[in-house]
C-alpha cells in the first residue's frame, strides 16, 4: 500500500513562545528541578482564576488546568493581537467524578438497613443533588472555562487518555499551528491524583498543570519541529503519578530547566 | 501564510478531482442504534420515520428512552471484560461489523504502525452499588468526602478504578485492528465522537497513518446516567421535538458507530466499496459560558464555515445538515440561527434525535452513519417528534423523510462546554471509475 510521508498540506513553520508550569516542584521556573510526589506548592486557586462562580464548579485539577492556561497566555503575550477564531486549545485530563459531597443528602434518604434503595434514591432524593453535578464531572471543563475565560474559540480537543492525553494535546496543538487550522494554540494536560494513591496500586501520586503555546513562527524566530517523545532527557526527580499531566510536566521542565532548548 | 484546504474546486465533483486518490473514504461501517444492528437497519428506521424508543420503567421523571434492543455478546457480564460497562460493548460490536464491512475482518493489510484508532466516549457508569458500597460509606460525618479512605478500600477487590478509564475501549480496540499507530480517545461531551473522526480525517490527511478506526460510543441508560441528566433539566418528560414550538428536552439514547478510514487509492487497490468520503471537518470552541450554549451559536458557525472550507467547498455545495438539534429550547433555536447565517434558507435540516435519542458522546458518530445512508440511499431523513414547527426556526426542516439525490451533506455536534464539530461528507465515487 502506499505510504505518503507527507499529506497534502502545506507546513507552517511554529514556534514555542511559552511554557506554564504547575508541579509538585513549584509554579513556573521553580519548578523545573527537583519536586517530589505531593501537591503544587502554594497554589492558591482564587489567586489565579477571577471567576469565583465558575471556579465553584471547577474540581482541582480543573483548578490547576485553568491557572496553567492563563499562565502560559500571559507568558506568551500575544494573544490579544490574533483573532478569538485563529486561538486553539487542546487538553489532555483525566475523567472527573464530579462531587460526592453533591449526592450525600440523596443517598442518606436511599440507604437504609436493606441497603440502597434505588427507587428511593431518585424520588426522594432528586431535589437534593446539585444540578450541575453532572457538569462538575466532565472531563472537559478545563477547554470549557479556560477557553471562555481567554475568548478562545479556535479548534479544540480534549484527550482523556490516561498519561498519553497531555501528549495527544500537545502534537495536535503543533499540528493545528503548521497545518493552518489555528494561528495560536495552548496545548498540554492537568491533572491531581492525590488521594488516588491505593487505586492505582499503591504508587505515589501528585498533582500538577502545564501548557505549551505553540504559534507561527515569525521572521527570525526559532522555528520548532513536531516534538517527539525521544527528544525529551530524562526527568531525575520522581513527582509521583500525575496522570494527564504526565508530558506536558515533563515537556515544560525540559524547556524551563534548559535540557530541550 | 499558506493554504491548507486540500481542493479548492467548487463542487463534490471538482474537490474529488483535486484530491484524487488521496480523498479519505469511509470503506466499512458499524452501527448498533435503537433502530438495530447495521447501517441498513438505521437507513430503514429513518426512511421509515420510524420512532425507535421504548417506554422504560423508572421511578425518575423518563419516560422512555432510545435503546439497543439487539442481542449483544455478554462482555458486559461482571466476569467479562468490561463489566457494567454497556457501552463498551456496544463499541466493541460496531467494531467487528466495520471490519466486516470494510473486509478487514481477516487481516488489514496496512502496517501496525500505520493504523491509528480515534474514539469518542463519554461519563462512566457508575452503578447503584458503587455508589452504595465504594462512595457512601467515605462520606464523613464532617461532611466531606474522604478520597484517600476510598482508594484504599477500593483497591483489593473492586474493578474500580479500571472501569472507569475511558481509554481502555480504545485501547481494546487498538489491540484488536493491531494498532500502533497514533490513539486518542475523545472526551468532548457530545462532540467527542465528531472530534474522533476529525482527528482520523486529519491523521490520514497528514500521512501519520494509512488506516484510520474512528468512532463513538456512549450508554447513558443506567440509573445515574438518566438521572444526571435529570437534575440537569436537559430530558423532556414527554418526548423529543426537534425544532417543535413544544420542544423540551431530548430523549436519552445509546449507541456506537464505527468507520474505516482509507485513503481512496489504497481502498481501491485492495478493492474495496468506498461508501462516502468524508471531504472535511471543522471544530469551534463557543467561548462563552461552560454551563450554556452561545445564544446565537456562533461557535456554532466557525464550526460549519471551518468543515466548508477544510473540505475546499462552498455552502452552496451542501445539500442537507444534520443538526445536533438535542430538541432543547435554547439549542435548537441558536443553532438553527447559525445554520441560516451560513447556508440562508435554501439547505433542508432534519434532526434524528427524535428517532433514535440523543447518544451523547456517541451522537457525532451515529448522525455521521445517518448521513452516509442518506448519500448512499437517496433520502433526507426526517425529524421524528416535529409536530408544529417553531416559527423561530428560520431554515427549511424536513419533518417526514422524502427521497433526494444528495452529493454533499454536513453533520453537527455540540459538546456540553461548548465544544463544536462539523463534518463534511461527500458521496462515493461511483464504483469502477477511474481515480479521479
Amino acid at each position: 500500500m502506499s505510504s505518503p510521508v507527507v499529506g497534502p498540506q502545506t507546513l507552517r513553520p511554529v514556534t514555542l513562545s511559552a511554557v506554564s508550569l504547575f508541579c509538585p516542584a513549584g509554579i513556573g521556573p521553580e519548578g523545573a528541578r527537583g519536586g517530589a510526589p505531593g501537591p503544587v506548592p502554594g497554589f492558591q486557586p482564587v489567586k489565579w482564576i477571577p471567576d469565583r462562580k465558575g471556579l465553584k464548579l471547577m474540581s482541582r485539577a480543573v483548578q490547576l488546568g485553568v491557572a496553567a492556561v492563563r499562565q502560559a497566555i500571559a507568558l506568551d503575550g500575544t494573544l490579544d493581537e490574533l483573532p478569538p477564531l485563529r486561538r486553539a486549545l487542546f487538553v489532555g485530563a483525566s475523567p472527573q467524578t464530579g462531587d460526592p459531597e453533591d449526592l450525600r443528602p440523596a443517598l442518606d434518604k436511599a440507604l437504609g438497613p436493606a441497603g440502597f434503595d434505588l427507587d428511593k434514591f431518585a424520588r426522594e432524593g432528586i431535589d437534593l443533588i446539585h444540578p450541575l453535578w453532572l457538569v462538575k464531572g466532565l472531563s472537559n471543563n478545563v477547554l470549557g472555562f479556560a477557553s471562555a475565560a481567554h475568548d478562545l474559540q479556535g479548534t479544540n480537543a480534549n484527550w482523556c487518555d490516561g498519561e498519553d492525553g497531555g501528549w495527544t494535546a500537545i502534537l495536535e496543538g503543533w499540528d493545528a499551528v503548521a497545518e493552518g487550522r489555528a494561528d495560536l494554540a495552548v496545548a498540554g494536560g492537568a491533572d491531581a491524583l492525590i488521594g488516588a494513591e491505593g487505586l492505582l496500586g499503591g504508587v505515589a501520586c501528585g498533582e500538577g498543570a502545564a501548557f505549551l503555546v505553540w504559534r507561527v513562527a515569525r521572521p527570525g524566530e526559532r522555528v520548532d519541529p513536531r516534538p517527539h517523545k525521544g527528544q525529551l532527557p530524562p526527568d531525575g526527580s520522581d513527582l509521583g503519578r500525575l496522570g494527564a499531566a504526565t508530558w506536558p510536566v515533563r515537556y515544560a521542565r525540559a524547556v524551563l530547566g534548559g535540557g530541550l532548548r | 501564510m499558506h493554504t491548507v484546504s486540500p481542493g479548492s474546486a467548487r463542487g463534490h465533483a471538482g474537490a474529488l478531482a483535486a484530491l484524487g486518490d488521496e480523498a479519505i473514504v469511509i470503506t466499512g461501517v458499524g452501527v448498533l442504534s435503537a433502530a438495530g444492528r447495521g447501517l441498513g437497519a438505521l437507513s430503514t428506521a429513518l426512511r421509515a420515520d420510524a420512532p425507535c424508543w421504548s417506554p422504560i420503567t423508572s421511578t425518575l421523571p423518563v419516560p422512555r428512552a432510545a435503546k439497543v434492543q439487539v442481542p449483544l455478546p455478554p462482555w458486559d457480564a461482571p466476569d467479562g471484560p468490561f463489566p457494567d460497562d454497556r457501552k463498551a460493548v456496544l463499541a466493541l460490536v460496531a467494531l467487528e461489523d466495520a471490519l466486516i464491512d470494510a473486509g478487514l475482518a481477516e487481516g488489514i493489510p496496512y502496517g501496525p504502525g500505520r493504523r491509528g484508532v480515534f474514539l469518542g466516549t463519554g461519563l462512566s457508569s457508575v452503578t447503584p452499588a458503587e455508589l452504595a458500597e465504594d462512595v457512601y460509606p467515605h462520606l464523613t460525618a464532617d461532611q466531606r468526602f474522604d478520597r484517600p479512605a476510598m482508594a484504599r478500600d477500593l483497591a483489593p477487590d473492586r474493578a474500580a478504578p479500571r472501569r472507569h478509564l475511558p481509554a481502555r475501549v480504545t485501547a481494546a480496540v487498538a489491540a484488536r485492528v493491531g494498532a500502533e499507530g497514533p490513539t486518542g480517545t475523545n472526551f468532548s461531551a457530545c462532540a467527542a465522537a465528531a472530534q474522533a473522526i476529525a482527528e482520523g480525517l486529519w491523521a490520514l490527511r497528514r500521512g501519520e497513518v494509512d488506516l484510520a478506526v474512528v468512532g463513538g460510543h456512549d450508554s447513558m441508560i443506567h440509573p445515574l446516567g438518566l438521572l444526571s441528566f435529570v437534575v440537569l433539566g436537559a430530558l423532556s418528560p414527554g418526548f423529543c421535538r426537534p425544532f417543535d414550538r413544544g420542544r423540551d428536552g431530548f430523549m436519552i439514547g445509546e449507541g456506537a458507530a464505527t468507520f474505516v478510514l482509507e485513503r481512496l487509492g489504497d481502498a481501491r487497490a485492495r478493492g474495496a466499496r468506498p461508501r462516502a468520503v468524508l471531504l472535511g471537518a471543522g471544530t469551534s470552541a463557543d467561548a462563552w459560558n461552560a454551563t450554556a450554549p452561545h445564544p446565537e451559536g456562533a461557535g456554532a458557525e466557525l464550526s460549519m464555515r471551518r468543515a466548508l472550507r477544510d473540505g475546499g467547498l462552498s455552502a452552496d455545495d451542501v445539500q442537507y445538515v444534520n443538526c445536533h438539534g438535542t430538541g432543547t429550547p435554547l439549542g435548537d433555536e441558536a443553532e438553527t440561527r447559525a445554520v441560516a447565517r451560513v447556508f440562508g434558507d435554501r439547505v433542508p435540516v432534519s434532526s434524528i434525535k427524535g428517532a433514535i435519542g440523543h447518544t451523547i458522546a456517541a451522537a457525532g458518530a451515529l448522525e455521521c452513519a445517518a448521513c452516509v445512508a442518506a448519500l448512499e440511499g437517496g433520502f433526507l431523513p426526517g425529524t421524528v417528534g416535529l409536530d408544529e414547527l417553531d416559527p423561530e426556526i428560520a431554515v427549511p426542516v424536513v419533518q417526514a423523510a422524502r427521497p433526494a439525490a444528495l452529493q454533499v451533506v454536513l453533520s453537527n455536534s455540540f459538546g456540553f462546554g461548548g465544544q463544536n464539530c462539523s463534518l463534511l461528507l461527500g458521496a462515493a465515487p461511483p464504483a469502477g471509475s477511474a481515480a479521479p
